[in-house]
């Protein structure tokens, strides 16, 4: 009888364990990892669908849909698609996580990088207009929590992309770029192989005050 | 292990052996039935599914059994749920096929007669920066409409021609509701602007013609001006020009924003430095205050308002053909107010709301040497409409609108008035049907009313546009269109009926990575035009018995892509006009409709130099009069018109800009037609004087500082 203990059990737990929260952040840790796989936009697709199928069963968790707009953006920074469709889909995600978690600094921060991305796909007539948005949310990102190394770390890429245009120096964007590095490095003391909110931007801080450097 | 235990375990086994894995796999194709790659298939409740692959199949276990919901979802297409009984090991489902669904950005748009400035849009021609970059417009809406196909450039008057029609052919809108006046009011042959600034506006709506059949009281053309929604921040514009200067406040937060502007402008002492031709006895000088706010009202909800008021005026000697004493002297003074408010609500549903009202009141006084006259119009304009959207291929607009309009003229030394008060009621209604993403077919219906002229009448109007490429697209569009005689035509017979046209229009558009073209042929035929004996300045015996026809063909290209900083337009118009008019007893080509109308626009962008560097053309084969020296009427045509313009934007800093621009650089002298004597002299011959310009180029020069915390934006779209 003791195998069919066993096996009880098992089953006991494997049920328990697809219907708890348990199941929730394995699937979003094995997708966070897919992420970092991810080499064509078939493969970014996917990750980004696997996490949509997390949010809809998971409906009152902004963490999914932060990283499905996450992807997406990516996508269309790194991969040759339709950027302004893939913009305009994570904006979209973005504005549906903020009914579950509104005033939440990442999804601000988050929904600055897709506007800064549709600036990018034609800066010339969308800069004027755009930027300014783009700046005002990574503002209220930093005022949302002052400790979130992204919200700064874009702010820097922005104002570095200014000074440029403009011909100005670089020191404020450098020393925002040092001040998120700095977050970063606490963030870095939290995180531990449970850690499911975002860590990405590290090495944007470092490339930016590497380039403060030279 | 008592036997209860063992009974349930053996339940429990039982149970997970009939919900054991159970794998699903299938394919999921397009309407074409071609494959759907990137799918996202789940299982409804569970986080078990997968993503389709570039042959457009799947495959997916699941742990789940019995009837479950399986769910399609692709950005773009209609969500797709199918029951599936999973209930052995591998379940094989149908070929399944998505719908594609059709949104303002993947659905064909009707371009026949339209064009759009807009940063969001597919189908737009001309984006809102352009509007205050051009340089012969020197920041005047219409003075960059000028540069787009189907219109003319008619140099004495500023205002804004369309295909043959006269400027009052072009209804101006602001958020949905009329602007009565909406140029500044002038004599003499000076040209005008449009009174409102281009940067209160975040799209403008531009139509030569077939447009909705939400716009009436327009044969030509309509013109919708969108203002801007919430602003963003607390800034102040500080602008200074070389014709005045101007302060704009902005406090915003995420709820709502308020814009007080002021401006002053005096041209005298621009033109103490600059010799004019025109014989100014006092440079036109004027000053405007404008509010305009915004609030979210709800969720989704916005509550609008605008308001402006506005004086100015000017002297001006008008020379005469023949000179015996001093010339006449011009003397005009204009008051200007116009308010409107709206709100819009989207709701969830599929149902837009629109409530809206504008006041527009116009005053002037304007005295003719000893003679002083005055002209008062106001216009009120109530709407309220609501589009709903039945589904993504069919949806309905619907709105009614009132309008009271008082228009008074006078004699004020000799106590003299005329005036009348019209009531138009309007009810209209138009249906978007979309057969597929690529076709669509708009049917309108516009029906009025008039108090005054006691006359009913409907305005049908259909357009069609198909899709024939991946970037290119046909669209046909026709229909009738009424419109009330000038006001000064109506106070003097109060029953006139309205002018009409009905047009056809054929239009070809295609747009690829900032390369757009478009190609357009129209036919539209007048009726009913007003007819009188006489001058226009004092008609007799008016009647609607005119009529006429303006046909001809336009090309555009635009390419902001090739040449690298660089965007440029080039617009060809052909007009071929006639129509028997005001005191015109035969079809003639009227005055401002030039058979051939050329524009090139180009902008370069210089990085080292921080500067926009600007040149802008237009070149006519010149504008039609009647020359009582010889037989008949519009018998002859001035020499051709040309206007080179440049201008110059440097923004040393993110917050400054230095605007300057020169109109005709060349120097050309542009005649626009000839005034005659209206006696013979003693040889039996019509004495003239050449209209002309009022100085041979005009120089602009401003410095544009905005002040924020935000130390990078600047005033860009105030230029």
């Amino acid at each position: 009888m003791k195998i069919l203990n066993l096996i009880f059990v098992f089953f006991i737990s494997l049920s328990a364990f697809s219907q708890s929260n348990g199941a929730f952040e394995t699937a979003v840790k094995s997708q966070i990892q897919a992420m970092g796989q991810i080499d064509n936009p078939e493969s970014a697709q996917e990750v980004s669908n696997s996490f949509l199928r997390i949010s809809e069963v998971e409906s009152g968790e902004w963490l999914p849909l932060y990283y499905a707009a996450l992807t997406k953006i990516e996508t269309a920074f790194r991969f040759d698609v339709d950027k302004d469709a893939y913009f305009d889909e994570a904006i979209e995600l973005v504005q549906k996580a903020r009914e579950i978690s509104p005033n939440n600094s990442e999804l601000t921060a988050l929904h600055g990088y897709a506007l800064m991305g549709k600036v990018s796909v034609d800066p010339v007539s969308r800069g004027q207009n755009l930027s300014p948005q783009v700046m005002q949310l990574y503002g209220t990102a930093i005022n949302q929590d002052r400790a979130n190394p992204r919200a700064v770390v874009l702010m820097a890429q922005m104002e570095l992309g200014m000074a440029e245009f403009f011909g100005q120096g670089p020191e404020k964007a450098c020393g925002m770029a040092r001040m998120a590095d700095e977050l970063f490095r606490k963030e870095s003391q939290k995180v531990d192989e449970n850690y499911l909110l975002p860590t990405w931007g590290a090495n944007t801080a470092k490339a930016l005050i590497e380039n403060c450097q030279q | 292990m008592n036997l209860r235990l063992i009974l349930f375990c053996y339940l429990f086994l039982l149970q997970s052996l009939a919900f054991g894995q159970t794998v699903l796999s299938g394919r999921i194709l397009d309407e074409k039935g071609l494959p759907l790659p990137g799918v996202n298939i789940l299982l409804k409740g569970s986080f078990d599914g997968t993503t389709s692959d570039l042959e457009g199949e799947f495959e997916f276990s699941t742990e789940k059994g019995g009837m479950q919901v399986l769910v399609f979802r692709l950005m773009g297409y209609k969500t797709l749920e199918i029951p599936v009984a999973v209930e052995e090991e591998s379940v094989q489902i149908g070929d399944q096929e998505l719908i594609e669904s059709i949104t303002d950005m993947s659905g064909v748009t009707i371009s026949a007669g339209a064009m759009e400035a807009s940063d969001e849009k597919k189908s737009v021609v001309l984006r809102p920066l352009d509007i205050v970059t051009t340089p012969s417009a020197v920041g005047d809406i219409v003075g960059a409409l000028q540069t787009l196909p189907g219109t003319s450039a008619v140099g004495n008057d500023g205002r804004l021609f369309v295909r043959g029609g006269d400027a009052s052919e072009v209804g101006i809108y602001i958020d949905g509701l009329r602007v009565a006046n909406a140029y500044g009011t002038t004599a003499g042959n000076v040209p005008t602007r449009t009174r409102f600034n281009p940067n209160l506006f975040k799209g403008t709506f531009f139509s030569t013609g077939g447009y909705s059949a939400e716009y009436g009281q327009a044969l030509s053309s309509a013109l919708a001006l969108n203002t801007k929604d919430l602003f963003i921040r607390d800034q102040g514009d500080l602008s200074l020009m070389s014709v005045g200067g101007g302060y704009s406040h902005t406090l915003a937060n995420e709820e709502q924003s308020i814009t007080l502007t002021g401006n002053y402008f005096d041209l005298s002492p621009y033109q103490g430095l600059v010799k004019q031709d025109f014989d100014f006895e006092r440079a036109p000088f004027g000053w405007d205050l404008e509010v305009a706010a915004q609030k979210k009202l709800g969720k989704d909800g916005l509550l609008k308002v605008l308001g402006r008021t506005e004086s100015g005026g000017m002297k001006i000697r008008q020379p005469e053909p023949v000179q015996e004493a001093a010339a006449p002297l011009i003397d005009l003074r204009n008051q200007y107010s116009y308010a409107q408010s709206n709100w819009s609500k989207i709701s969830p549903k599929g149902w837009t709301w629109f409530l809206g009202a504008s006041i527009s009141a116009n005053s002037d006084e304007i005295g003719f040497d000893s003679i002083q006259t005055t002209r008062d119009n106001k216009l009120a304009h109530l709407k309220a409409s609501t589009i709903r959207d039945f589904s993504d291929r069919v949806s309905m607009k619907l709105g009614v609108e009132h309008f009271i309009n008082n228009y008074a003229e006078g004699l004020p030394l000799q106590g003299l008035e005329r005036n009348f008060q019209d009531g138009q009621t309007f009810l209209y209604t138009e249906w978007d049907w979309y057969l597929s993403k690529k076709i669509v077919v708009r049917g309108g219906l516009r029906g009025g009313l008039s108090t005054l002229s006691k006359e009913k009448w409907l305005d049908p109007r259909v357009s069609f546009a198909y899709q024939v490429s991946k970037h290119g697209q046909v669209s046909l569009a026709a229909g009738k269109f009424s419109q009330a005689p000038l006001e000064n035509y109506r106070v003097l017979y109060n029953d006139l009926r309205n002018t009409q046209a009905d047009h056809l229009i054929l239009n070809y558009f295609w747009t690829k990575d900032g390369i757009t073209f478009r190609a357009e042929a129209f036919h539209k035929e007048y009726a009913e035009l007003v007819r009188f004996e006489g001058v226009p300045m004092a008609p007799v015996n008016l009647r609607n018995e005119g009529n006429g026809f303006a046909r001809g063909f336009d090309l555009f290209f635009r390419d902001r892509q090739t040449l690298k900083n660089t965007d440029y337009w080039v617009t060809y118009s052909f007009v071929d006009s006639k129509r028997s008019f005001e005191q015109f007893g035969t079809q003639v080509q009227p005055g401002f409709a030039p058979k051939h109308n050329l524009s090139v626009v180009v902008k370069h962008f210089v990085t080292s130099l921080k500067s926009q560097l600007g040149a802008s053309l237009a070149v006519n084969d010149g504008y039609a009069y009647t020359n009582p020296n010889l037989p008949g009427e519009m018998n002859s045509k001035t020499p051709g018109f040309q206007n080179l313009s440049l201008s110059w934007s440097y923004l040393p800093r993110p917050n400054l800009i230095i605007h300057g621009a020169i109109t005709n650089v060349l120097g050309r002298e542009n005649i626009f037609g000839y005034d005659f004597s209206s006696t013979p002299n003693a040889q039996g011959i019509y004495e003239s004087r050449a209209i002309g310009q009022p100085a041979p180029r005009f120089l602009f020069l401003g410095i544009f500082l905005t002040l924020s915390k935000d130390k990078d934006a600047n005033q860009l779209n105030n230029l």
